[in-house]
């Protein structure tokens, strides 16, 4: 068997809210899945059942070979997961926490090991509680990199990381994959994911998106500059406005190519124009906007 | 490794708990020839509401002054100290052992670890049981030599298997409140239920006509002075075919409150 997550119709629901509705997912071993969404459409949800933290109503999981609901530990022992919610013994120092979350894997990838101590330089003698959440986020990261196993489950593993610690953990992660483990991240950074993703998954109201779906909403997109116009100067013919940041910044949808009315401004009117980089938040709008009402 | 970290977040707290029980037992089983005395012309006793408040009276003002002695140190070695103090240290180690954990977002890190859920609960329960019990046995053990200081001898067999009952009592209370701790996500929340659980068996231990259904019928001065005059030997403490068997009773309670953590852990979600 290749594949090191396979995820059939998986159902959950907190009280009244379905969470999950019928997703279904295939990793192959070695691949690393970027999964992103909006806020509470069920990636954290999706995550914890994969190594069973969340036991699902309906459907069928099986990770590395095993099925969550009935060898939750046997997974767990080839599987590290970073969590959402940065959850760091603040009574410990980072040393003292670092050696009590390795403790629990017997092997770990000593090269990973130095090169992350090297660049996140974190002062390790300190107790934990008087770190900044960037420098808690580094040492939950060291936590669940360090270890030397076959799945890295992460969820928003770059989040409170600034630029520079976001290239390094984007060189581990790759040089992880070429290793083959087999990496499922979630984030909300679409640009950084899709760069290193072989693949992505966006989901939305606890279901994946369609490809189709999500190619026709970034097609939208694509139509839709964004363009900060110098003090004083009104928007030229052969664009509209649809939106108004509070920066200033305006989305703006043309009547043709946008590059091409981008390229036929007067000299001196734009301040910035950013084209062809769909903003996560930018997508969500145009998927929510696509659906029938109702189904949100 | 869980056991470890237990040990380290609980010792300090364990080692203040110790220092409170001792400060409660020296001074006062030290004040015993003076305070024998006094008792004896003291009228305090008799006026007061409760039976057992007079019973208590009885007990210490006894005319023979080693079973006093002994009717005093029951009153204040367990009726007093160990009720008050171990009840109240095992339900404060035992709201932080998983509702702190939820509070503090750890307690996902610790079940997405590499360990069954069912050694998480048992590695962090047995350090904190040890916490909570062994002071109850240093602490009437140093009542030995305390005695001693004042020429009294304490029988120690009969003071073993009254710390031992009191140990199994507030066991119990460290059972219930980890089993709530599992079930609740915050800590006040726990300690609230279980405060106002003692609350009112303290309400039902004042009133005379229901006493006898109140928990802490099972530790108070009527308890703990028959074992320590040797009238309560051990197998009538634990036999509960022959004997009344209520030490039996508390741990079989304890081992309940125990499965029930347990299995609210095994479901339990982040």
């Amino acid at each position: 068997m290749n594949a090191a997550v396979m995820v059939r119709g998986l159902h959950k629901a907190f009280g009244q809210k379905q969470v999950l509705r019928g997703v279904d997912l295939t990793i192959a071993k070695g691949e690393l899945l970027g999964l992103v969404g909006p806020n509470g459409t069920g990636k954290s949800t999706l995550l914890r059942a994969l190594i069973g933290l969340v036991q699902a109503d309906a459907g069928a999981i099986t990770v590395l070979g095993r099925d969550p609901r009935q060898a939750s530990l046997a997974i767990r022992q080839h599987c590290c997961y970073l969590p959402g919610e940065t959850g760091i013994y603040q009574q410990l120092t980072g040393a003292q926490f670092l050696h009590f979350a390795l403790g629990f894997y017997p092997h770990h990838d000593q090269a990973r090991r130095e090169l992350l101590l090297r660049a996140f330089d974190l002062p390790l003698h300190q107790k934990v509680r008087s770190y900044s959440a960037g420098m808690k986020q580094k040492l939950a990261l060291l936590a669940t990199l360090i270890p030397d196993v076959d799945l890295y489950v992460l969820d928003e593993p770059d989040r409170a990381l600034d630029a520079s610690v976001r290239f390094c953990l984007r060189e581990v992660l790759l040089a992880m994959k070429q290793q083959g483990k087999t990496i499922l991240l979630s984030s909300h950074h679409l640009n950084e994911v899709e760069a290193l993703a072989d693949r992505l998954q966006f989901m939305l109201d606890g279901a994946f998106v369609a490809t189709t779906e999500l190619d026709a909403a970034r097609a939208i997109l694509r139509r839709r500059p964004r363009l900060r116009l110098r003090q004083g100067e009104a928007l030229p013919s052969g664009a509209r406005e649809l939106q108004r940041d509070p920066n200033g910044t305006l989305v703006v949808e043309t009547d043709g190519d946008p590059m091409a009315w981008i390229r036929s401004l007067p000299d001196g009117i734009v301040e910035s124009a950013e084209i062809g980089i769909p903003r996560l938040e930018d997508l969500y709008q145009t998927l929510y906007a696509s659906r029938p009402r109702g189904d949100a | 490794m869980i056991a470890g970290k237990t040990w380290r977040e609980t010792r300090g707290m364990a080692l203040a708990y110790l220092v409170i029980l001792e400060l409660l037992c020296a001074p006062v089983l030290l004040l015993w020839p003076d305070i024998y005395a006094d008792l004896q012309r003291s009228t305090l006793f008799r006026s007061m509401p409760f039976d057992f408040a007079k019973r208590i009276f009885e007990g210490i003002t006894d005319p023979k002054e080693s079973a006093a002695y002994l009717s005093w140190c029951a009153t204040m070695l367990f009726f007093r100290s160990t009720n008050l103090v171990a009840t109240a240290a095992a339900v404060l180690f035992g709201t932080a052992l998983f509702a702190r954990e939820r509070e503090n977002h750890t307690f996902e890190f610790l079940l997405s670890r590499p360990v069954a859920r069912g050694t998480i609960l048992w590695q962090k329960f047995w350090p904190t049981a040890l916490c909570v019990t062994i002071p109850i046995y240093l602490v009437n053990a140093s009542a030995i030599f305390w005695s001693r200081c004042i020429d009294f001898d304490l029988p120690k067999w009969e003071l073993f298997l009254a710390s031992t009952h009191a140990a199994v009592f507030a066991l119990c209370f460290l059972a219930a409140t980890t089993w709530l701790s599992v079930r609740l996500r915050v800590q006040a929340h726990v300690a609230a239920a279980v405060g106002a659980f003692a609350i009112l068996q303290i309400g039902i231990y004042l009133t005379q006509r229901i006493r006898q259904f109140s928990l802490f019928r099972l530790a108070d001065y009527e308890w703990y002075s028959p074992i320590l005059a040797g009238n309560t030997p051990a197998w009538q403490m634990f036999d509960p075919i022959r004997g009344h068997g209520f030490t039996t009773y508390l741990l079989a309670a304890t081992g309940l409150f125990y499965a029930l953590a347990w299995r609210d852990l095994r479901r339990a979600e982040p």
